[in-house]
């Protein structure tokens, strides 16, 4: 019977069963049950929503969140700056050649700065070239709010010098006084003619870590140092008025101890407050950023389901009979979930930011366009990516939606569950060690509390989705559907 | 390459439990073979193992000689239905289809043309969810021929069906069958292949025990038995066993006589004078011989009280 | 009744539910022992004026355990409506106020068991690490224990509070019947609230944040020293809580006695 029938060919014209189709048939898979694309909805225009109520109805003055001092001089939120210490200088016009050695240096911890500065005005925030020696850290070179570099390792004392020439300012050092190094050259433009050139001293508050009912608090407390300088010639055209720029709550502020004094040649100054990076400014896009929070717990529960649906009903046969390569239907199933994943987190950053700025009265949000807040808003799509990714290998893993989903939430929501009552030190190391550390990438100021830089945290979190993939993969082709 | 299903020597055991032990077979071309064994006997398990979801430890499954994982396009070879019931309740029939489709590059027009042919077109914009039972196995059937497949391995495909229905997927079956493909169905029923089948497998714990053309076990189960139809049973019964005939009772008003021939039992009631209505050649039907064959076989056996 | 036995049954069987116990009970310890573990007064002006709520920091894994018996709770619900066992639940017993209250009280029971478990491993690692960390009787610190009265309050209000997070998620699935959707529901009740408390500038609001989202004001119960100058009190706010499960199993039983199943 059977050789005399001729065999049956498909009459459908097939194409290979290739990744972008296979893509294609989870991602059709995915949009087309109705409630789980509600729920991504629903879940962004909530965190919109949360982000613009709040930010109109509630937010009022300046927020201060523990931090010692008077707020920080930078106008941009995303580079606040300290510019304090204790300025003493000559006003002069033109070309300038600053030298002075700085015999000693005492108090305010390793990164205490006692040097030269030639600056535009006494106000903070003036454009400014400052090379300074350090009890700890050698001698830097500093200007406006970026530039930082290193000279050599010495300590005092020893001798530093600044020269104006225009708008450029050169920096160098030396051992002896005769022989000079050059440390580096800032160009500061529109610096103009009459310019202020001194001695100064500046320290960092001292980080205190204070642990009263049950929470704890890190407060800066004002250090002081104080430095010895000789043999300063100031020279170009200008007067001989000594000007002073001190720091508000400096010494002379204070008990009236004098913050400057000069006696046979040697210029002794004391002061307290930085010239560095303002560590405890609020970091308010991060804040409002958190809102993206409600679309991870709708990414996560929907990854995990996207597997686990189809083990409970049996469809993941079928699905292996439609694919039987189940590498390609877990990386398919993996380039869907990311994708909505990332769309996700970055239309819900981008819209809680937009509502917050709109809204907001008191918190200082920066420019949308600003590189830092350019990268925490993509990056919390690629955090809420990550993120679906490492629940869709945990759901394929388990297989059961609700331990998979019990898991995938307690390894993500560490930090917020734990944020009070454990010490900072402690609560750091579970932020970098955990998944969590994704959430890094939405911070766009470096603070006290940092854990882990924002691309470091976020390299973390997409290692674990990375070997959670790999795991599910290994286990996908040993076992049975 | 020919449209076949090829197993050799399948194994594969759940535990202590062996569920397919040495099992070979070939489905062929050109007719339905029908995949009969008792409830736990190893059908699905077989199956499984043909589409690659599970491993055997023993053994090869091939279809038109190659292993499924090894189909490029999978659906264009071979189309299964395994549980029709397998479909996400928020999902319309049609998009999932859709997905199936996609994935192996076949073109969306197929899943209308595959609804259609199974009936399901006033349906199949409905979420899967309020599917009766029949209809979710249209829809695993319209599944199953998306990719017009050469092979088709339905998994009690009359599950679920109306009379009507079960009419239809019977015409169904054999016109695919009548095109040259391979049909395979299985059943743990016999009389849902009466009509159906052309070839039988059956299986029982695991094992083989009959690889036969229909009309051969029929013929072999029928023996030389005549079904006699008379209204007085008792004196009918006792002449024939008189005369040295084994006789069983299969209705109120019927008897099948083996041992003798027709034209003697006719003698022997005429001459004792009991009155007979009719008297026919027996024929078997696939239900006792099956019922024969899967005797030693059955794993779940009712305790029944025994019957005469 | 039959109706609570038959949920038990069903609780008891789904084979994800030995898990998600075991799970809660071993997170909410692990995550208390931990806690108590790195805590140490080094960093108070003294250790005697550290004024350390130590039963507070001892039950502080409840925020972990929290998170699974969320998860347990919604599926006790929505996965009866996934796989459709709602409707044999529905035929085997039509009064559906009953099958709810079975459901509640069945969930309830679970979790007010293994709520006590990690509260007692809680409180047993606290009374055992927190001497070595300095919290001792010489600085004021007495072991702790049972038997002082806040302390009881505030382990019985920890085990309460577990309950009544239960319950509310139980209320929510009801109303949602989704799995994601619920989930996403309940956690962002629970933890966005008082993160998004941090943009919140005005003290005046923050204080009314504070004393009226359902985790803070719930996990106030567990203080035992400087209740007066809290927010809200240990009693009122696990009160605060309640008034929202209520709400939410108010709404959940409405929808699921009228709706279509």
């Amino acid at each position: 019977m059977t050789s005399t029938v001729t065999p049956y060919r498909s009459r459908v014209d097939g194409a290979r069963a290739g990744f972008a189709r296979l893509a294609r048939a989870e991602w059709t898979k995915f949009v087309t049950v109705p409630r789980w694309m509600i729920t991504v909805g629903a879940a962004v225009l909530l965190s919109v929503l949360v982000s613009g109520l709040v930010s109109t109805g509630m937010g009022e003055n300046t927020s201060d969140d523990g931090g010692g001092g008077p707020p920080p001089v930078s106008a941009d939120p995303l580079e606040p700056f300290q510019d304090r210490g204790h300025f003493v200088g000559l006003p002069r016009s033109g070309d300038v050649d600053l030298i002075a050695r700085v015999d000693s240096q005492t108090g305010g911890g390793d990164w205490a700065k006692a040097g030269l500065m030639i600056r535009g005005a006494t106000e903070p925030g003036s454009l400014y070239a400052a090379i300074a020696v350090t009890p700890g850290n050698g001698v830097v070179l500093r200007s406006g709010t970026d530039v930082d570099i290193a000279g050599s390792g010495a300590g005092a004392p020893t001798w530093l010098r600044l020269t104006r020439s225009g708008d450029k300012i050169t920096a160098l050092e030396s051992a002896d006084g005769v022989s000079w190094t050059g440390v580096g050259t800032v160009e500061l433009d529109g610096l103009g003619d009459d310019v202020l050139a001194g001695l100064f001293v500046a320290a960092p508050d001292e980080v205190v870590v204070t642990r009263q009912f049950g929470t704890e608090s890190i407060s800066g407390n004002t250090a002081y140092t104080t430095a010895a300088f000789d043999d300063v010639t100031v020279s170009g055209t200008g007067t001989s008025d000594w000007i002073e720029r001190e720091h508000p709550s400096g010494p002379a502020a204070q008990d009236d101890t004098t913050g400057y004094t000069v006696s046979g040649g040697v210029y002794t100054v004391t002061g307290s407050g930085d010239l560095g990076p303002d560590m405890f400014s609020p970091d308010s896009t991060r804040m409002v950023l958190n809102t993206t929070l409600i679309g991870l717990c709708a990414m996560i529960a929907l990854a995990v389901l996207f597997i686990t649906a189809e083990y409970r009903r049996g469809m993941i046969r079928t699905t292996f009979m439609v694919s039987p390569s189940r590498t390609r239907v877990l990386l398919a199933k993996t380039a869907v979930i990311g994708t909505v994943g990332f769309a996700t987190g970055l239309v819900s950053a981008l819209g809680s930011f937009l509502a917050a700025k709109a809204g907001t009265d008191g918190l200082a949000l920066p420019d949308l366009f600003a590189w830092p807040v350019v990268r925490a808003i993509v990056g919390s799509g690629v955090l809420l990516a990550a993120a679906a990714i490492l629940a869709l290998a945990l759901g394929s893993l388990i297989r059961r939606s609700a331990i998979a989903i019990a898991v995938a939430l307690l390894a993500l929501l560490v930090p917020q569950m734990v944020a009070s009552g454990l010490p900072l030190a402690a609560a750091n190391w579970l932020e970098r060690l955990s998944p969590a550390a994704g959430f890094a990438i939405q911070q766009t100021v470096p603070r006290y509390d940092t854990a882990i830089g924002p691309e470091a945290g976020i390299a973390v979190l997409c290692a674990y989705a990375a070997v959670a993939t790999g795991f599910a993969l290994w286990s996908l082709k040993r076992r049975d559907a | 390459m020919e449209a076949t299903i090829e197993v050799r020597g399948l194994r594969k055991r759940f535990g202590a439990t062996v569920a397919v032990d040495g099992l070979s077979f070939t489905v062929e071309p050109g007719q339905v073979t029908g995949f009969v064994g008792p409830n736990g006997a190893g059908k699905s398990t077989t199956m499984r193992m043909i589409l690659g979801l599970d491993r055997p430890e023993h053994g090869t499954a091939l279809i038109a000689g190659r292993r499924y994982r090894d189909l490029r396009s999978p659906l264009r070879e071979i189309g299964a239905m395994l549980d029709a019931s397998a479909i996400h309740p928020g999902r319309r029939a049609r998009n999932h289809l859709l997905w199936m489709a996609h994935a192996n590059g076949l073109p969306a027009s197929r899943v209308d043309e595959v609804i259609d042919q199974v009936g399901l077109a006033s349906a199949a914009r409905r979420p899967a969810g309020g599917y009766s039972l029949g209809m979710c196995q249209r829809l695993g059937i319209a599944a199953a021929l998306l990719g017009d497949p050469p092979v088709l391995m339905l998994d009690e495909p009359v599950n679920g069906l109306d009379p009507e229905g079960i009419r239809w997927i019977r015409g169904l079956l054999r016109s695919l069958a009548a095109e040259g493909r391979a049909v395979l169905i299985s059943s743990h029923l016999m009389s849902e292949l009466e009509g159906s089948a052309d070839h039988l497998l059956v299986i029982g714990r695991g094992r083989l025990v009959a690889d036969t053309a229909v009309r051969d076990l029929l013929a072999a189960a029928s023996g030389d038995r005549v079904e006699v139809r008379t209204d007085q049973r008792r004196e009918a019964m006792e002449v024939l066993t008189g005369a040295g005939a084994v006789v069983a009772v299969t209705e109120a008003d019927a008897l099948v006589v083996s041992g003798l021939p027709a034209a003697t039992i006719v003698e022997v009631l005429t001459g004792k004078g009991v009155a007979f209505r009719g008297i026919a050649e027996h024929r078997a039907t696939l239900e006792e011989a099956y019922m024969d064959l899967t005797r030693d076989a059955v794993e779940f056996r009712a305790l029944a009280e025994e019957t005469s | 009744m039959r109706v609570m036995r038959s949920e038990w049954t069903k609780l008891r069987t789904l084979s994800s539910t030995g898990w998600l116990i075991a799970g809660a009970v071993v997170a909410t310890i692990a995550v208390s022992a931990t806690a108590v573990f790195a805590v140490d007064t080094s960093h108070c002006p003294t250790p005697a004026e550290c004024f350390e709520d130590t039963v507070r920091l001892s039950l502080g894994g409840i925020r972990f355990g929290q998170v699974v018996v969320v998860v347990l709770a919604v599926l006790a619900v929505s996965g009866e409506y996934a796989t459709g066992t709602i409707r044999a639940t529905l035929t085997a017993n039509p009064r559906r106020l009953t099958v709810l209250a079975g459901k509640a009280v069945v969930l309830a029971a679970t979790v007010a068991g293994a709520g006590a478990l990690g509260v007692l491993g809680s409180l047993l690692a606290g009374r055992m690490i927190l001497p070595g960390n300095g919290f001792n009787e010489a600085n004021g610190y007495a072991p702790l224990s049972l038997m002082d009265g806040p302390t009881l309050r505030a382990s019985v209000g920890s085990v309460l509070y577990l309950v009544l997070i239960a319950l509310l998620a139980l209320g929510l699935a009801l109303v949602i019947r989704d799995t994601a959707g619920t989930i996403t529901t309940v956690f962002a009740l629970l933890f966005v609230a008082p993160v998004v408390g941090l943009l919140v500038t005005d003290p005046e609001w923050r204080e009314r944040l504070d004393q009226l989202t359902p985790m803070t004001a719930g996990l106030s119960v567990q203080a035992t020293i400087g209740t007066d100058t809290m927010p809200i009190g240990p009693w009122p706010g696990l009160g605060v809580l309640a008034a929202y499960t209520a709400a939410a199993l108010l709404a959940g039983g409405l929808l699921f006695t009228r709706r279509d199943q």
